[in-house]
């Protein structure tokens, strides 16, 4: 079946079954979002109530970095087309809310209290009752709905429109077809031989830092995330003095297609900007994986990932900010993974 | 953490430099706190050691935590030093620190947090203030809390294991803690603050010389004044005066009232400051303080445990037979007249998030009012409402246009994107140009975890500012702050002062 019919199938039968329970009565029925994105957003740093993590929309077109000053300037911001986004944001995330904080499904549980206090400490799919031995319809419905916008994330592609506002140009590895991708790792690890000689005629060679970004295993993860990792961590770097070669973007790569990267570059430190293996959780959630100086045999200990970027996890801008103090570790002991740990002593 | 501005070229290189010292390696530390307490009767310390650690392991984003505290001293209980009934003996008391400090073999520059805290009537004396200035310079350049009733109770709550308690159980548990002036009331439920109250009950509200009545303090004359004059009992009568009894065995009844909430009309002589203001149902009572040290009996055989001349012991036997009060569950406390100064030496501190943007030089900062900022989840809303907000922070804190510093407190932000933290550093430099003093630091506190960036951003468009920019605390509007050191992890310890409690 094509997935559009299962998400339009979904959506049918949880909206019926919403129908049917009277509003505010409770019980599991609100925590199904029928049109909601498979996005929900988990706030791990507080214990608090479900907040509402709403999204204005940014719409920031050819971001330029300023020499020198550390700034970052933007382009042309157009109004109508925020105030639109922005309310079809709000809308959705009062559906999130409800999707990551579902009331609970256990019948006349035994202390209230205590289970509200449960289910804010995870997002994990707990309190959800149960008829007889198995989960209740909504609660499998969600999960499958999870479960599609996971393999949506997986075999989508990034919108052109946000890499040709970051200023990435695009270049490719020896796969073309997600299927192959999907099965052969080792080609989504190379640079096909057109992007190695794109690379080479447009970089910088020899930058302290090499930004990439790849598509990895969730497009959704770079399409909601990369923009703001990106710009924070440009200024991140400018703050800290530290220059950085000519980003570009790498569809369908693996991690370690860095070593490529870095055979035909010979940058200190790299930064790749990845989608990661998405969740029944969140399936846009971003890594940046971190090397010094990879090479052609550089093994997987030396690498290193700050993982779980995503707005419900580490906020994009914070983890931006963040990577450059990382980055300045990692030169300073002119090593990063396991080797920087020894370092460190 | 990035201190200085990016002019030149040296000066980059040496400030890369500063910074990789101060920020790696450690993923564990310890730092010592400090607890003095200074109440109406006694005056104790206590040295403690925390923990901190990394504990998202070392190649995730940092969170230190408090991992363990370890009660590492503590004094004897001393008899708070007056000068007069209306002073504070300064000298006295800080030479009880420096000898403490001498035995329990530290020096008063290893303590890195903590709080001092005068309590009870002695908060009322003329130099209270002063006293803490001046021990807050001598003792260690640590944090310090001067506290409001309301402090007091909850601090005590937490030093007495009340807190501990209902978190464990889950169960409405009331501390009071009765000293020498006041009893402090917290409840807590779950772990969770739902009211505090205070009353003018203690041990010295009414003294003794020899066979005779020393003094009588003002809220009790008041009270035997609306008693009629069969009740009276004033300095120079005999101590055996009936109306003692009758006296403390009213305060244990009064005790049971505003544990109900349902305190009578007479009874308000004795209250001081707000009604209770919790709605939750007491399940469980706990007492701390002199007066739970005169039911329990922890520390007998202990130095400066000598009889108090004064009603303390009175007022313990009425507790002890109240009928009222013996309709809840009495929990006895882990500490009794020690609770205060315990709660004060390792429950006051709280840790920043790791990812913090703050400059050394201007640490540690110390009663920083708090201006609290909420978004409501739309941040053009608080953008707009901003240049505003700062204007009004500064009609309160600072009317004369003085230049005392606050904190900007921003709450309930709505999901942030690069381009919304550089709008957001710009409308908060823009604003605060209506502050008087323009060298002072910018000091930010964040509900959600941002610091790192915006303090970066701020720094970006504004170089030459200072910028003190941390996360992940949580206060309230109207409360106080102390932002200590930058510690070894990359954190700075915060403790928080929150003078009056709101619901
Ligand atoms: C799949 C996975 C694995 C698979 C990778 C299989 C493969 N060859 O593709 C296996 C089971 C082997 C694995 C192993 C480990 N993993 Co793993 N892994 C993941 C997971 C679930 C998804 C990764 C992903 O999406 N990658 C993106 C795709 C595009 O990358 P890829 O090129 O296809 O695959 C590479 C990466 O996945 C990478 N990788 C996977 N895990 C790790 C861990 C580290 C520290 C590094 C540097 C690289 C790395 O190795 C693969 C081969 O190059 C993440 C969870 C998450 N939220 O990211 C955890 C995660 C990345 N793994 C983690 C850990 C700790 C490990 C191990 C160190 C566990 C151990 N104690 O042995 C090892 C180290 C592996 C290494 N390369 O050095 C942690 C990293 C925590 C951190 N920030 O330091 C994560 C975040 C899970 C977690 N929440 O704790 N992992």
């Amino acid at each position: 079946m094509n997935p559009e019919l299962i998400e339009k199938i979904t959506r049918l039968i949880v909206e019926k079954l919403q129908a049917q329970n009277p509003p505010g009565g409770g019980g599991a029925a609100n925590s199904v979002a029928p049109s909601a994105s498979a996005v929900k957003f988990w706030d791990h740093t507080s214990s608090s109530e479900p907040k509402n993590i709403s999204r204005p929309a940014l719409n920031v077109s050819d971001a330029k970095v300023e020499e020198g000053q550390g700034r970052i300037e933007f382009g042309n911001y157009s109004e109508s087309n925020s105030v639109r986004k922005k309310e079809s944001a709000v809308k959705k995330e009062e559906q999130r809310t409800e999707a990551i904080y579902p009331a609970s499904g256990v019948e006349n549980p035994f202390d209230p209290e205590e289970l509200k206090n449960l289910i804010s400490k995870t997002p994990s799919r707990i309190g959800v009752g149960r008829a007889g031995s198995r989960p209740k319809t909504d609660t499998w419905l969600k999960f499958r709905f999870d479960h599609a916008a996971a393999v949506d994330a997986v075999y989508g592609d990034v919108n052109e429109e946000l890499l040709k506002r970051l200023d990435l140009f695009k270049v490719s590895t020896k796969v073309r077809d997600k299927e192959v991708y999907i099965r052969r790792p080792d080609l989504g690890r190379k640079l096909s031989d057109e992007a190695k000689q794109m690379i080479s005629e447009k970089c910088r060679k020899a930058p302290t830092v090499q930004i990439i970004v790849s598509d990895g295993l969730s497009s959704s993860a770079v399409e909601e995330n990369v923009e703001d990792v990106y710009l924070s961590l440009q200024q991140s770097l400018k703050s800290l003095g530290l220059d950085s070669g000519t980003p570009f973007y790498i569809e369908k790569g693996r991690v370690a297609v860095m070593d490529d990267v870095g055979e035909a570059l010979l940058p200190k430190v790299v930064v790749l900007l990845i989608g990661e293996r998405p969740g029944l959780v969140s399936a846009e959630s971003l890594s940046a994986y971190l090397c010094f100086e990879p090479r052609k045999g550089t093994i997987e200990a030396d690498r290193m990932v700050i993982s779980n970027i995503h707005k419900g996890g580490i906020p994009p801008v914070e983890a931006g900010a963040y990577l450059g103090t990382v980055i300045q570790k990692i030169l300073k002991y002119e090593a990063s993974g396991v080797s920087l740990v020894q370092k460190e002593g | 953490m990035f201190n200085n501005s990016l002019n030149s070229k040296a000066h980059r290189h040496f400030r890369i430099e500063v910074i990789i010292i101060k920020r790696y390696e450690p993923q564990k530390e310890d730092i010592l706190s400090a607890g003095i307490d200074i109440g109406t009767s006694t005056t104790k310390l206590v040295i403690s050691k925390f923990s901190l650690m990394n504990m998202a392991g070392g190649m995730h984003m940092p969170r230190i935590e408090i991992i363990n505290k370890e009660v590492l001293y503590r004094s004897p209980i001393y008899r708070t030093p007056l000068r007069t009934t209306t002073t504070i003996d300064m000298e006295a008391v800080e030479t009880i620190v420096r000898e403490e400090y001498a035995k329990a073999g530290i020096e008063a520059k290893d303590i890195q947090t903590g709080a001092v805290i005068i309590t009870g009537e002695t908060a009322t004396k003329q130099n209270a203030e002063e006293t803490i200035h001046s021990l807050s310079d001598h003792a260690g350049e640590f944090l310090v809390a001067t506290a409001g009733p309301d402090l007091e109770g909850i601090i005590a709550a937490k030093g007495s294991g009340a807190y501990e308690y209902s978190k464990k159980t889950g169960k409405v548990i009331a501390n009071i803690d009765i000293g020498g002036g006041t009893a402090n009331v917290a409840v807590y439920k779950a772990g969770k603050l739902c009211g505090t109250c205070t009353l003018h009950i203690g041990g010295r509200l009414i003294e003794f010389a020899g066979n005779q009545i020393k003094s009588v303090s003002p809220p009790i004359k008041k009270l035997l004044q609306q008693w009629g004059p069969s009740s009276a009992a004033k300095e120079g009568d005999s101590r055996h005066v009936t109306v003692i009894q009758k006296l403390t065995d009213f305060m244990a009844a009064v005790i049971a009232r505003m544990l109900n909430r349902e305190l009578l009309e007479s009874d308000k002589p004795l209250l001081l400051g707000h009604e209770p203001d919790w709605q939750e149902d007491i399940e469980v009572i706990m007492f701390s303080g002199g007066i739970s040290e005169c039911i329990y009996k922890y520390e007998t055989g202990a130095a400066g445990t000598a009889q108090y001349d004064d009603i303390g012991e009175m007022l313990a036997a009425s507790l002890r037979e109240s009928k009222e009060l013996s309709l809840w569950k009495w929990v006895k406390p882990f500490e009794t007249v020690r609770a205060t100064v315990l709660g004060a030496g390792t429950q006051t501190t709280e840790i920043s998030g790791a990812t913090i943007h703050v400059e050394s030089n201007e640490l540690p900062l110390r009663n920083l009012p708090v201006y609290q900022i909420p978004f409501g989840q739309v941040l053009q809303d608080g953008l707009k409402r901003m240049p505003e907000a700062i204007t009004q922070a500064l009609e309160i804190y600072d009317p004369q246009r003085e230049g005392q510093n606050f904190a900007l407190y921003l709450t309930e932000m709505p999901y942030l994107g690069f381009r919304d933290i550089q709008e957001l550093a710009a409308v908060i430099l823009s604003s605060i140009q209506a502050k008087p003093n323009h060298q002072q630091p910018l000091v930010i506190v964040l509900e959600s975890d941002h610091a790192k960036v915006l303090g970066q951003t701020l720094k970006v468009q504004n170089p030459s500012g200072s910028i003190i920019c941390i996360d992940q605390i949580r206060v309230e509007h109207g409360d106080y702050i102390d932002i200590g050191h930058l510690l070894q992890t990359s954190v700075v310890p915060v403790v928080i002062k929150t003078l009056t409690f709101h619901h």
